[in-house]
């Protein structure tokens, strides 16, 4: 029987122009999922091994004017435990720049941690996805495809900035006690 | 508490997108509201390299048990906290990424003892003799699932170590 390749089959994602910096201290994790993303077909993969080394790396390949050699990072990719600058301090670092390239970066936390205070964490700091290790060829894809399908709306309040947290939105009918009306803004990013 | 709203009246943002960059970057022939897929091949590609990191996944464990097992005869040594608390973080490292690897490989009983280590050792101060045996019986337990190759739960055996590694808790917590 003929593959099916109808016009209401989508084709496969392809990730020839993506760029992904994958932060990882754990040189065994860090070939193996930046070989899973070769295989994904990712055009560049950057790696590094924790906040540090990750910030220096965003400061230059976000500036695109700066260097000619980098592209711009599209994916964010970091683990969560990690020596000299965790994945907590690099979500800090990220949502509170000045820069629009680095902060509205969408980022995929992979943690060993199986927690509801870590999720809740990763969440609040504004990381897009979570990535429970082990890893598997599935859940990565799944996590680089929901990044792609649902960009959430980014939202800005007081002591927050990230993806919207509400992944679902449910009718309210009780008084609307908000002391203020949300302001829409439309970015480019 | 007031069903009045405040009037500090805080400011709050929501950016939405103009157009989906990562989308646009896939190129035009991609439908733009339907969720997509990466192909299946490659997943399966995936998780091949998985199995065929997992066979070098013995040796690996075998040498940060060996790193852990030279941190812990240092930290045992060292007579200033601050030594003992930065070998420690090491061992933390350590049972982190034989967690890790050990999880992903299908070695469920190592990946038990070391993030069982790991939380302990994060939790808790490290001068006291009790706790050295606890660490002890968790490096014990790693060493003899190790040798014994034991995959998954690990039997009979699996459930003798994790009583040993119990009961030393229990006893000097």
């Amino acid at each position: 029987m003929p593959p099916i390749t109808g016009r209401n089959t989508p084709e496969p994602y392809n990730l020839r122009n993506f760029s992904v910096l994958l932060v990882e201290d754990s040189i065994y994790m860090q070939t193996l999922v930046s070989e899973m993303l070769r295989v994904f077909g990712v055009g560049d993969i950057l790696t590094c091994a924790n906040a540090k080394e990750a910030t220096d790396l965003l400061t230059i390949a976000q500036a695109r004017t700066t260097s000619r050699y980098i592209n711009k990072i599209d994916i964010l990719l970091t683990d969560w435990l990690m020596p000299n600058g965790n994945g907590k301090d690099l979500l800090n670092w990220v949502r509170t720049h000045d820069n629009d390239d680095i902060r509205f970066l969408p980022i995929i936390v992979i943690s060993g941690f199986t927690t509801e205070k870590l999720t809740n964490d990763t969440r609040d700091l504004g990381a897009n996805e979570i990535l429970v290790k082990p890893i598997s060829g599935k859940l990565l894809a799944s996590r680089i495809c929901s990044v792609i399908d649902s960009p959430r709306a980014f939202i800005d309040a007081p002591g927050f900035f990230g993806p919207d947290r509400r992944r679902q939105y449910f009718a309210f009918t009780g008084k609307d006690r908000r002391s203020a009306v949300p302001n829409l803004v439309e970015k480019n990013i | 508490m007031t069903d009045e709203p405040n009037n500090e009246n805080p400011a709050i943002n929501v950016y939405s997108h103009r157009q989906n960059p990562l989308k646009n970057k896939l190129g035009i022939r991609v439908p733009t509201n339907e969720d997509g897929h990466l192909d299946p091949e490659n997943i399966k590609e995936a998780d091949k390299l998985i199995a065929k990191m997992c066979l070098g996944c013995e040796d690996n464990i075998a040498q940060q048990l060996e790193k852990i097992a030279d941190l812990w005869t240092d930290m045992q040594k060292a007579e200033n906290t601050d030594i003992r608390n930065e070998k420690a973080q090491e061992i933390f490292t350590c049972t982190h990424e034989i967690k890790d690897i050990a999880a992903l490989c299908g070695y469920t009983l190592a990946a038990h003892f070391a993030e069982s280590l790991r939380d302990y050792i994060s939790e808790t101060a490290l001068n006291l003799k009790n706790q050295r045996i606890i660490i002890q019986a968790h490096i014990d337990a790693m060493n003899a699932v190790h040798k014994g190759k034991l995959k998954e739960d690990g039997g009979p055996i699996a459930d003798e170590l994790k009583k040993m590694v119990k009961i030393a808790i229990n006893k000097y917590r």
